[in-house]
């Protein structure tokens, strides 16, 4: 596991800096109304597309992994997560968890907007004892044709 | 805006996602890691069992920023570090305080923490997320 870990450092810091594009589809009311609900929402505005004052919640675009039809076969690790998400990490049998989140909004998100996020990795850092774990750091630019809608600093965390 | 001061409490929010809400949250965001919804998986990973996804997490530090911002107000920025896993069955409830206040930007800044435990448990449980977010007060 060491030197997968290892490997998977040794590709992300090769990758810093590199941006790539990844599509998201065009947001659809109803999808966010559904993702509001299982998210434990409760307010019309957000859960009723119908809803005369229906907005997008504002965290759906950015819980967006893929856009419809989903992906294909070998586009998913083992361990069910995309083979791209974690850059360095495609595969390579380490263990992938969620650091945390900043999400700055700079415009509402509404339904019919179609959507491209641009995503670079811009640090790795290796942290604890023994192998330790990589703390990866991507950030993201989600868009749409009248310009930048949300802006999301992720943190990953590779053991 | 004038009403709100530093250390005032933020509204709580709680929820208990089980594992249908996971299931769920996983299809509509096309969240496929086994970690959220396979139970044996997950174990081998040296969780206790599937995970509540990060962005379920956030989603509840925005609730609870934009109950803050009330009706007229507006969510800018919300922020969250994983602290410890929250398991499927928790009980999460996001509390904060206000840390600052900005009035010729009319912005607040709260800070937040969510807690995870056993519904049927006793206190707030342990400490999964840790974080912030500004809310505009127009």
């Amino acid at each position: 596991m060491a030197a997968e870990l290892d490997l998977a450092e040794e590709r992300a810091r090769a990758s810093i800096g590199r941006q790539e594009r990844r599509p998201l589809g065009v947001v659809r009311a109803e999808d966010a109304a559904e993702f509001a609900r299982t998210s434990g929402e409760t307010q019309p505005h957000l859960t009723d597309p119908g809803h005369s004052r229906f907005t997008v919640h504002p965290m759906y675009l950015v819980s967006l992994l893929r856009p419809a039809p989903g992906p294909g076969p070998d586009e998913v690790r083992p361990d069910g997560m995309y083979r791209d998400e974690v850059p360095g990490t495609d595969g390579l049998d380490v263990r992938l968890m969620a650091g945390g989140q900043e999400v700055r909004w700079k415009d509402e998100v509404r339904a019919g907007d179609a959507v491209d996020v641009l995503r670079a990795l811009t640090a790795v850092e290796r942290k604890g004892s023994g192998d330790g774990f990589l703390l990866l750091t991507v950030e993201k630019t989600y868009r749409a044709a009248r310009g930048v809608l949300v802006e999301v600093s992720e943190r990953f965390i590779v053991r | 805006m004038e009403s709100v001061r530093v250390g005032q409490p933020v509204p709580p929010v709680a929820f208990t996602p089980d594992e249908v809400t996971l299931l769920r949250f996983g299809a509509v965001t096309r969240n496929t890691h086994r970690i959220h919804y396979d139970t044996a998986f997950a174990r081998s990973e040296g969780l206790a069992g599937p995970v509540v996804m990060a962005q379920l997490h956030g989603c509840l530090f925005h609730r609870a920023a934009a109950g803050f911002a009330g009706g007229t107000g507006r969510v800018r920025e919300v922020a969250w570090q994983n602290r410890a896993p929250a398991h499927a069955g928790d009980r999460l409830e996001v509390t904060g305080t206000v840390r600052a206040v900005d009035p010729v930007r009319g912005e607040v800044t709260l800070d937040l923490v969510e807690h995870c435990g056993p519904a049927d448990g006793e206190g707030p449980g342990s400490v999964c997320c840790r974080g912030h977010a500004v809310v505009v007060l127009l």
